[in-house]
């Protein structure tokens, strides 16, 4: 184990490194580089910088969207790098929750059902599905919203929901891809508040990717790309959510 | 919620694709049951056309070495599958003796007639079957000429019976109706009493197996030859085949080839609906990627929609196939001229198309299923849609080789005749997937030089058209590979029958050239001379009445040559008249030296079935005598189907003794053709024979012959209108899979105009640039079917290339995918701004 990792950390990346190929223009883009990561459980972490600085990239890796190019993921000692593609698969249908920019719900479902997704995917009775789905959109305040469409809600609301996906299979660490970056300011604090919220009631992990300072702060730490590489990592503002954070 | 449930609401949020989509199976399996139909309607057709030009399709059971047979010998043959009945025959010359005096001497053919009329196997003009032991039928036309009728009594010698029996006509045969059988006899006895008459009791020449019309003959005679005693052989009679099954079999591989292409066309008809309909939904299947489901649950996901909508569609398209099978198959029928041909549907037609719609769904949701799981995770965060991959993948590369080896060594083995002609089909076809593999490749330099000739007032439509068209390599092959296999099917159809008609015709032309032609009722004689036509006396008869330029006769009998049946054609040809017969590796006077040295040249499709070459010295047999022959060429020919030997006349009397003409051929001096109608009608009717004029001659061939085309074209026609749909089905989904970025050209400023503009030119290049790789791929096509053809016909038949075809067919292919674009373009323009854009 590398110096300064924490032993109850709930995921860890080790030399982490992602270039993308050009398709034979130059030697490749290099994105992400030489990233060391340790975040504890129950922390709630911003990832910030400015566009191209490999912010998002790093998330993708630590949720098992892309593979790295060199370097691992450990979550919860699962190597991902280990898995393959359905192992991947069912490490982000149980133990990780996204939430994205864009919402990204299913249109042609409703907003119980949208929840509901990651449990049909991994195969839970109907009755287990439905239960889970409502319990998360309570968690998030959504209920009243559960039978509706996404195009007949908010943005601030199909976030919302988006966000109760993330939590229905009580997921390990929940990632959040510029969550706010679609919302006015009044739903952009909602959410953060949500988010804050589940850190600190109910125990989760939650790492954020933003390019707002402002909703950086909202986090018990702050880790600051450019060009690919991890150049700072502050306390944020919410001490509460920073209880095991371990700088390096 | 199981994940089925998101299927289901994904259609009923989007109604329109999912019917797209099953509406392409229903269009793709219409097509097939409704070929499947019309060929079979056209095959029966065509058994009728062999019918009336050949007679019934027949197996010979004879005595091995020849001579007559113990009818005992021979097992049952009902039950042999395809053999709708067996006639046992004897033959013997009789004389019959009229009351006015005059005394003539025909073939009898000895049969159940009874059975035969009640089988429909043989039909009377008037009267009654022969029942007893006094009553005998006559040919129609020879009771004409002899002026007798039903009812007529008539004395008939027989053996050991000092006084002639005194016998009573008990009906007339319709002519041609016991051709079949007949053999050139013109009178009928019932068996036993032809029997008694010859004192030859339970002895037959022969029994002559009438095959069902859909029957494979030549399976027919080896399921009988393995029943058969040693004593016994199986044959099929050299004189059946004719040029008519010759036609009809360049027609009969045209038919396979059209239902095997219309397998091909349904393939990329829901294979492109089907990629369209997954790709439409990439960005949500890269979000359920994302939230965790397996490659395996997407794959079967697409699947399972797709065998629903395959099952679907495949009912729906049976219904719709049998309903146009009904009009396209009377269609085929009139232009048959077989009204009563009726419109048969096999009762596993309704099941099999189902399954087929299913089937050929879940198969063409392969490579979608496929594209589906390998969807980029990330592209489902993407604000916009991934741009597709740019240049050709190697995948078709692959396919452009692998097909085009597969179809070539195929094509080789066909020619080789280690494989049967039959399978070229699935060769060309093959070769057809070869060619669509090639679109990604020559699609792009095509389309650019296409590019080249839109109106400079149109150049920014063109460019964006032409971006449009190149950036989805594998969409644009689907929809063009439908375009291709409809344009294809078109001009290599259309070359491959024009130039198997020509060929027949140009043969017709050189083997009957004349004015008036005279033949015996029945004209394979199958006898020797005594029983034959008094041809000299003919012929000097017509000679003599003015008007008349030159007589040609014919001489013509059946007989064997190296083990193999084939009919022996004796005639001379004026040195100052063009030769009859086309030959093969030899010059016409070479050919011309040969027959005066008394030679024999034999028919190519004899000499492949023989193994005969030319320089060979052969036995041939007639007569029950065995002579020598030196085959000094080989001719094309399509007498009996190309199993045939020419010698002179003179060469024919001096080695077989062949003496008569069965066949005059007269040629009026210039302008005074109709002159000779009356004196020649006089020269038959005391002779016995049939007149008919070369336009009637041509007129009866043509009939055949336009036939055979106008069901092979109304065939194709449905081809082309599946096409038709097919593409303006791919079309429209095509244009309203792209409405956003359609609505983002709005949003930038492009007019209605100038989008619907672009849209209609994408379509037109996309159907110019089809429509000439179709062209490659029909001509290739054309040649395939010919290649396919020369181990049965013996000789090659010259490709031609025919711009009639060619432009029919490239046009009707740019006017279908014009108008198919035209209508969901001003669809996709008119939508509101805002909703195109947010379009998924």
């Amino acid at each position: 184990m590398p110096p300064n990792f924490l032993p109850s950390s709930i995921v860890r990346a080790e030399g982490l490194e992602k270039t993308f190929a050009t398709a034979g223009v130059g030697p490749g883009v290099p994105a992400v580089q030489a990233v060391d990561l340790d975040v504890a459980r129950g922390e709630f972490v911003a990832i910030t910088g400015a566009s191209g600085s490999g912010k998002s990239t790093l998330l993708h890796m630590l949720g098992g969207i892309t593979r790295p190019s060199a370097g691992r993921v450990l979550l919860e000692d699962t190597d991902l790098a280990a898995l393959d593609d359905d192992g991947l698969a069912a490490i982000r249908r149980r133990r990780i929750g996204f939430v994205f920019q864009r919402y990204n719900l299913l249109p042609e479902l409703s907003l119980e059902e949208n929840v509901a997704l990651p449990l049909v995917l991994d195969g839970a009775t109907a009755a287990t599905c439905s239960e889970a789905a409502r319990e998360a959109l309570a968690a998030v305040g959504m209920s009243h919203r559960a039978a509706h469409r996404p195009d007949a809600l908010s943005g601030g609301e199909q976030q919302r929901g988006a966000i109760a996906r993330a939590l229905v299979t009580s997921p390990a660490i929940l990632l959040a891809d510029e969550p706010t970056g679609a919302l006015d300011s009044v739903n952009s604090a909602n959410v953060l508040a949500l988010l804050q919220s589940l850190v600190r009631d109910r125990g989760q992990t939650v790492i954020l990717v933003t390019h707002d300072p402002g909703i950086a702060a909202a986090a018990g730490r702050i880790v600051r790309m450019r060009d690919g590489r991890i150049v700072e990592i502050v306390p944020g503002g919410s001490a509460a959510c920073a209880t095991e954070a371990a700088p390096r | 919620m199981r994940l089925w449930h998101l299927l289901l609401r994904q259609w009923r949020n989007r109604p329109g694709r999912a019917l797209a989509t099953a509406a392409s199976v229903a269009v793709a399996v219409a097509a097939v049951v409704a070929t499947w139909i019309s060929a079979d309607a056209s095959r029966a057709g065509y058994g009728r056309i062999a019918e009336a030009l050949d007679g019934i399709p027949v197996v010979d059971v004879s005595a091995r070495g020849g001579g007559r047979f113990v009818i005992d010998e021979l097992p049952p043959l009902a039950d042999v599958p395809g053999v709708r009945a067996a006639v046992p025959l004897i033959y013997r010359p009789a004389r019959l003796l009229l009351d006015d005096g005059r005394r003539i001497t025909q073939l009898a053919v000895g049969v159940d007639a009874v059975s035969l009329v009640r089988l429909g196997l043989l039909e009377l003009e008037a009267g009654e079957p022969c029942r007893d032991v006094d009553e005998l039928l006559l040919d129609a036309a020879l009771a004409r000429s002899l002026g007798l009728g039903v009812g007529d009594e008539l004395l008939v010698p027989a053996r050991r019976r000092l006084i002639p029996r005194r016998m009573r006509v008990s009906g007339l045969v319709k002519p041609g109706s016991a051709g079949w059988f007949a053999e050139g006899a013109d009178v009928v006895f019932d068996i036993q009493v032809l029997e008694a008459m010859s004192l030859a009791t339970a002895l037959v020449d022969r029994v002559r197996v009438a095959v069902a019309a859909d029957a494979s003959r030549p399976k027919v005679q080896q399921a009988i030859a393995a029943r058969l005693p040693t004593n016994l052989v199986a044959e099929i009679p050299a004189g059946q085949a004719s040029m008519a099954e010759d036609v009809l079999h360049s027609a009969n591989l045209g038919l396979d080839f059209v239902t095997g292409l219309t397998v091909a066309m349904a393939f990329f008809i829901v294979g492109n609906a089907m990629l369209m309909n997954v790709t439409e939904r990439r960005r949500g299947f890269s979000l359920l990627r994302l939230l965790g489901a397996t490659a395996r649950q997407i794959r079967r996901f697409v699947t399972t929609e797709a065998a629903i909508l395959g099952a679907a569609g495949g009912l729906v398209g049976a219904a719709a196939g049998l309903a146009a099978a009904g009009p396209i198959s009377a269609g085929i029928a009139r232009a048959l001229q077989a009204p009563a041909l009726g419109f048969a549907v096999q009762p596993w037609i309704l099941p099999a198309a189902v399954l087929l719609g299913f089937l050929v769904a879940v198969a063409a949701a392969w490579w979608p299923a496929r594209e589906a799981t390998a969807i980029d995770l990330l592209e489902g965060l993407a604000a916009a849609p991934a741009p597709p991959p740019q240049g050709v993948p190697l995948t078709f590369i692959l396919a452009v080789v692998g097909f085009a080896l597969i179809a070539l060594v195929n094509q080789a083995l066909v020619i080789l005749e280690v494989l049967p002609p039959r399978m070229t089909v699935p060769g060309g076809i093959t070769l057809l997937l070869a060619f669509v593999a090639t679109t990604p490749i020559l699609l792009p330099p095509i389309v650019r030089v296409l590019g080249w000739f839109v109106p400079r007032s149109l150049r920014i439509e063109g460019m964006l058209a032409t971006e449009q068209i190149l950036r989805q390599p594998v969409r644009t092959a689907l929809t063009t590979g439908v375009l291709i296999v409809a344009v294809s099917n078109g001009i290599g159809l259309g070359h491959a029958i024009r130039d198997n008609v020509d060929d027949v015709l140009g043969w017709y032309g050189r083997m009957m050239r004349a004015d008036w032609v005279l033949s015996h009722a029945g004209m394979l004689q199958g006898v020797a001379e005594a029983q034959s036509l008094d041809s000299k006396e003919v012929e000097k008869e017509v000679r003599a009445l003015p008007g008349v330029a030159s007589v040609e006769g014919l001489g013509v009998t059946t007989g064997r040559v190296a083990g193999g049946a084939c009919v022996i054609v004796a005639r001379d040809v004026p040195a100052d008249q063009p030769l009859p017969l086309l030959p093969v590796d030899a010059t016409e006077a070479e050919l011309r030296a040969a027959l005066d040295r008394g030679d024999a040249v034999a028919g190519t499709v004899l000499a492949r079935r023989t193994g005969i070459k030319a320089g060979d010295e052969v036995s041939v047999e007639v007569f029950g005598r065995t002579v020598p022959v030196k085959i000094a060429a080989l001719v094309v020919d399509y007498t009996s189907g190309g199993a045939s030997l020419h010698v002179r006349r003179e060469t024919a009397r001096s080695l077989f003794g062949l003496r008569s003409a069965d066949i005059l051929l007269v040629t009026a001096e210039p302008g005074r053709s109709e002159e000779l109608r009356e004196p020649l009608e006089r020269i038959v009717a005391d002779h016995t024979m049939i007149l008919r004029s070369f336009g009637e001659v041509q007129r009866f061939v043509d009939r055949i012959v336009g036939g055979v085309v106008n069901s092979l074209w109304a065939i194709l026609g449905l081809g082309f209108v599946v096409g038709s749909l097919g593409v303006a089905n791919t079309v429209t989904m095509n244009v309203l899979e792209k409405k956003r970025t359609l609505g983002l050209l709005r949003a930038v400023g492009m007019t209605r105009g100038q989008v619907t503009r672009m849209v209609v030119l994408e379509s037109l290049l996309l159907g110019a640039a089809g429509g000439l790789i179709g062209l490659a791929a029909g001509l290739v096509t054309a040649v395939f079917i010919q290649l396919a053809s020369q181990p049965l016909l013996g000789h090659p038949i010259n490709v031609t290339f025919r711009p009639g075809v060619v432009l029919t067919n490239l046009a009707a292919a740019i006017a279908v995918t014009t108008l198919a674009a035209w209508l969901p373009a001003r669809r996709a323009v008119r939508l509101d701004l805002l909703e195109s854009i947010s379009a998924e």
